[in-house]
């Protein structure tokens, strides 16, 4: 017990004024509380961000504040009494402690021993604290009110098992330090409500993507084509399925070879371009290298009256069409399809669709949402359709809960998130997307346009069609859309199809239409 | 060799019709489909597209086409002229071509296009007069396609077309459902027929014809193929009825103004060419639906007013403005510069035309209150006055006969004895010989 005895007589020693004193119980209750949160997290009994926040940032704060005062408490006790070093060591501490020894005395072993504890101290609570810092769980509750509506986008994303900080932070101590650094302004803004609601888009300090994202993904892994079938209901009784089935040519085609979706991020190709303000959202010009490394300007003829000065020049990267790859918030219309595809809303129920869409954007009054969700979907059967509540009442109760699931996710009346808030650039459905580039209206010098045409990006086995594969069937005369039919089919398999089989049957002139009977066999001179 | 080369082409052939690409529209379809959903939906709901009628049967262009460009691989014009249309509607196009309607680009020289561009201004010539009346339609080769802003858009009925045709379909068969139901309705006629100056949809809408086809409008069975008066459809007829299409006794025409027998339109009325025979027509869809007693008394009516407005009010004041313009008393050079000349134009061209369509279409109030009640307030005290301001001795002597006329005169009598000559009919005999139609 003599090494304790020995402590508590040199902590006394240190108590030389309300500094020194001040300085002694912070270091040492900011250690023991420290270590008793370490010991409860660890052993998972508290994991809450915020406890997070003050084991890892406060207590140390508070610990090294402490350290500090101790000598600033004895540098004043010494300017105070006139005295020596010598002097008030002999006078604060026992002989004994202060006896030179060839180690030196037992005051200067105790400083260095408590100064080593204090090292190993901060080096782990400073590892930790970073450790803690990159976890999703503290960036996504953290600061709660404003993070919210990410993490929750966040959880139910591709990416769900990917770090925020891997994205977000990047590598390298550069990183880290902007990070931190950025990461001090958002607290001053969350803790004095300087932000703006909702968080503007697109995110300007992000690393660059290809740094980040190209850790996995990289243009030479996309080749091929993917299929991607999309289905909408009609707002008919049945929630008629009607679809669309994309061919997405996503390859990164090779050299300057063009029509494939990463052909803009493959090989040496670049694509830079100058947007008409900070949002993104339209383009002043965009710009190809040429294989001789000059650049070919395709500018916009119908540029908006931009931000000035205008934005800086940015290559084309990733998140430009990725721009919701993680916090992908879903449109109402997309949102009820996908239900209704997937059967959490049954399609035997009238009108399911529609009403599930009346249900998801209805305006209601914040925090009210899931409860209105629930009284506008189940309130319509009941006073429509009250067999369906007596019958199909399981049905209505899965379909709300889906509801009320897509409605939490998507809608955060706190931070003034209601559907469609931000736009996804990925395609042109849910905002400008390829469409800010490839435009008619972007126009090299000649004025010739960039292609905008669909089938650049796309093969189409379906568009709005009755069956999911459409155009891979021979083309029929009856169906007004023949012809796009026999084009997708041209396009997708290859011109395989001679002639125009849609115009076969067609009258050439009014009188041969006329005399084909019919509705038309009284005549064109009496209609 | 030889053999050899020439077997090597017969296995080529194959490819050669492999590789057949003909433009289809599809590729036009599947495009605008998405980026402009509103049009691809029109055409879906048409005729056109239930017999595969597609984009470039239209819009198609021919190498030299003057407002012809090429757009994702295949020659177009967005401009599509009645000639264009006549290619499968020939009748159609026969018929337009020679009608009143076709010439209605060709204002340029009259008195509205004169007022428009002189105290209006060419932007309201062209969004006002020739969104009606059609313009030339001017080329712009550095536009993307070809068509210089200030003649497209422009669906005007007489508008006067690079391929030499005049006129354009969807001034009536709006693009691009090209509907009949709309071409037959009156609202068709009513984006042009309407107004201070000629307010036929007013009329139509104030008539028994109107009121009965508002009312029916589910029994009108506008969207049949067949649209025989009478015998399609009997609840009301609408403008296309009398004027265009078919009943049990006359074809259906798009040569508009061939059932018409009075010129409305000018200062003073005339009968039109041929009168006979196209009031004949005009009787025959009348017939449909009435007797001919009821047909004849109709014509009867309207010859009375009409010659009532032109011996009564608008051959007097034709002849003081000419005297009053050959006699140089106009303060101002220019047409239209002087106070008297707009009161004279709107005496004919406004209300002068009201009472007489009025009348035309059984419109009771344009034929009185917006007519002739106007014309007459207007004459004796806005124009006579303004005529009267320049205390020429003749033109004073030319109002002073005009109103020593009988059917005048009665200003100049006490009221009881006016009334009087009303209840004997006294009065009315002045009027006994305007029930006639005029000869030529």
């Amino acid at each position: 017990m003599a090494p304790l005895r020995t402590l508590r007589r040199f902590w006394r020693g240190l108590c030389t004024n309300w500094l020194g004193t001040t300085g002694v119980v912070l270091t040492t209750t900011a250690f023991i509380l420290f270590l008793l949160a370490e010991l409860l997290r660890m052993a998972g009994i508290v994991t809450n961000a915020y406890v997070g926040l003050i084991t890892y940032l406060a207590l140390p704060l508070l610990f090294v504040l402490g350290l500090l005062f101790v000598p600033l408490g004895w540098w004043l006790h010494r300017r105070r009494t006139g005295k020596s070093t010598r002097e008030l060591l002999s006078e604060r501490f026992e002989a004994e402690l202060v006896a030179s020894s060839p180690a030196g005395s037992r005051v200067v072993r105790t400083i260095i021993t408590l100064t080593l504890v204090n090292v190993v101290f901060l080096g782990f609570g400073g590892a930790r604290m970073l450790g803690f810092m990159d976890q999703p769980h503290f960036c996504g509750t953290a600061c709660h009110s404003v993070m919210n509506p990410e993490w929750v986008t966040y959880q139910s994303s591709p990416h769900a098992r990917v770090r925020c900080v891997d994205c977000h932070v990047g590598q390298g101590a550069r990183a880290a330090f902007d990070a931190k650094l950025n990461g001090a302004w958002q607290m001053i803004s969350v803790t004095f409500d300087l932000h703006e609601r909702p968080i503007p888009t697109p995110v300007h300090n992000l690393r660059p993507a290809r740094e980040t994202c190209e850790r996995c993904h990289w243009p030479q892994a996309f080749y091929g084509d993917r299929i991607r079938r999309i289905v909408r209901h009609a707002a008919d009784e049945a929630s008629t399925p009607r679809y669309t089935t994309l061919s997405l040519k996503v390859g990164s085609g090779s050299g300057r070879r063009r029509g494939e979706i990463h052909w803009h991020v493959a090989g040496h190709n670049q694509v830079r371009y100058q947007a008409t303000d900070r949002s993104r959202m339209a383009m002043r010009w965009v710009e190809v290298r040429q294989p001789d490394g000059s650049y070919r300007r395709y500018s916009n003829r119908r540029a908006p009256p931009g931000a000035a000065p205008p934005p800086d020049v940015r290559v084309l990267d990733c998140v430009d069409c990725h721009n919701r790859a993680t916090h992908i918030y879903e449109d109402p219309e997309d949102a009820a399809d996908r239900l209704v595809a997937i059967g959490a809303i049954d399609r035997g129920l009238p009108f399911a669709r529609r009403q599930a869409l009346a249900a998801l954007t209805g305006s209601y009054r914040a925090g009210t949402g899931p409860r209105a969700v629930d009284l506008d979907f189940r309130g319509h059967y009941r006073r429509h359709h009250p067999d369906a509540i007596t019958k199909r009442g399981r049905q209505i109760d899965r379909a709300v809960r889906s509801l009320q699931d897509v409605y939490r996710r998507n809608i955060h009346s706190g931070m003034n998130i209601t559907w469609n808030a931000y736009p996804d650039h990925i395609g042109h459905r849910r905002g400008p997307g390829c469409r800010r580039c490839h435009s008619p209206d972007m126009v090299d010098g000649t004025g010739r346009p960039v292609s905008s045409e669909c089938t650049l990006c796309h093969s189409m086995l379906a568009y709005d069609s009755a069956a999911p594969f459409q155009f891979l069937q021979p083309p029929d005369p009856a169906d007004r859309e023949c012809e796009m039919g026999l084009f997708l089919r041209r396009e997708f398999l290859g011109a395989s199809i001679p002639g125009n089989p849609c115009k076969a049957t067609r009258p050439k002139n009014e009188q041969e239409w006329s005399s084909r009977g019919g509705e038309a066999k009284v005549g064109s001179e009496h209609r | 060799m030889r053999r050899c080369v020439a077997a090597s082409l017969l296995l080529l052939a194959p490819l050669v019709v492999v590789g057949d690409q003909t433009p289809v529209a599809g590729r036009c379809m599947t495009c605008h489909k998405d980026k402009t959903p509103g049009l691809y939906r029109q055409w879906y709901l048409s005729e056109h597209a239930k017999h595969e009628v597609t984009c470039l049967d239209c819009h198609g262009a021919q190498k030299g086409d003057r407002d012809g460009f090429r757009h994702e691989g295949a020659l177009v014009a967005t401009l599509v002229t009645p000639k264009d249309c006549g290619k499968c509607h020939a009748n159609q196009f026969k018929e337009v071509d020679r009608s009143y309607h076709a010439t209605a680009g060709q204002i340029l020289e009259s008195a509205d296009a004169y007022l428009a561009h002189a105290p209006g201004g060419e932007p309201v010539a062209i969004p006002g007069c020739e969104s009606c009346h059609g313009g030339k339609v001017r080329l712009d080769p550095k536009a993307p396609n070809r068509l210089d802003h200030k003649s497209w858009p422009n669906s005007g009925i007489g508008r006067i077309n690079p391929d030499g045709s005049k006129g354009s379909c969807t001034a009536c068969h709006s693009r691009h459902q090209f509907s009949l139901g709309q071409a037959r309705r009156p609202e068709a006629c009513g984006k042009c027929h309407l107004g201070p100056d000629h307010p036929q949809k007013e009329v139509y809408e104030e008539s028994k014809h109107g009121n009965a086809f508002f009312t029916h409008v589910p029994q009108m069975n506008l969207d049949a193929d067949r649209w025989v008066a009478g015998v399609d459809y009997a609840a009301a007829p609408t403008c296309a009825t009398c004027h265009m299409s078919a009943s049990p006794q006359q074809k259906v025409t798009h040569d508009v103004g061939q059932r018409i027998s009075w010129t409305l339109r000018p200062p003073v009325s005339k009968m039109k060419p041929d009168w006979q025979r196209k009031r004949q027509s005009m009787k025959g869809v009348c017939a449909a639906c009435h007797g001919g007693r009821f047909v004849d008394g109709h014509y009867y009516q309207m010859d009375g007013l009409v010659q009532l407005y032109n011996r009564k009010f608008a051959e007097p004041a034709g002849k003081i403005m000419a005297m009053v313009r050959q006699r140089g008393l106009l303060k101002n050079k220019a047409e239209f510069s002087n106070k008297i000349e707009w009161i004279y134009w709107e005496l004919w061209h406004h209300e002068g035309r009201r009472a007489r369509h009025g009348a035309a279409m059984m419109g009771p109030d344009y034929t009185w209150w917006h007519g002739i009640y106007e014309v007459a307030q207007h004459f004796y005290f806005k124009f006579l006055p303004a005529a009267r301001h320049h205390s020429d001795p003749e033109v004073n002597k030319l109002i002073d006969q005009v109103l020593a006329d009988p059917m005048h005169a009665w200003m100049q009598r006490p009221t009881d004895e006016i009334k009087r000559d009303v209840r004997s009919g006294k009065l009315q005999q002045l009027y006994k010989d305007f029930y006639k139609p005029l000869a030529r």
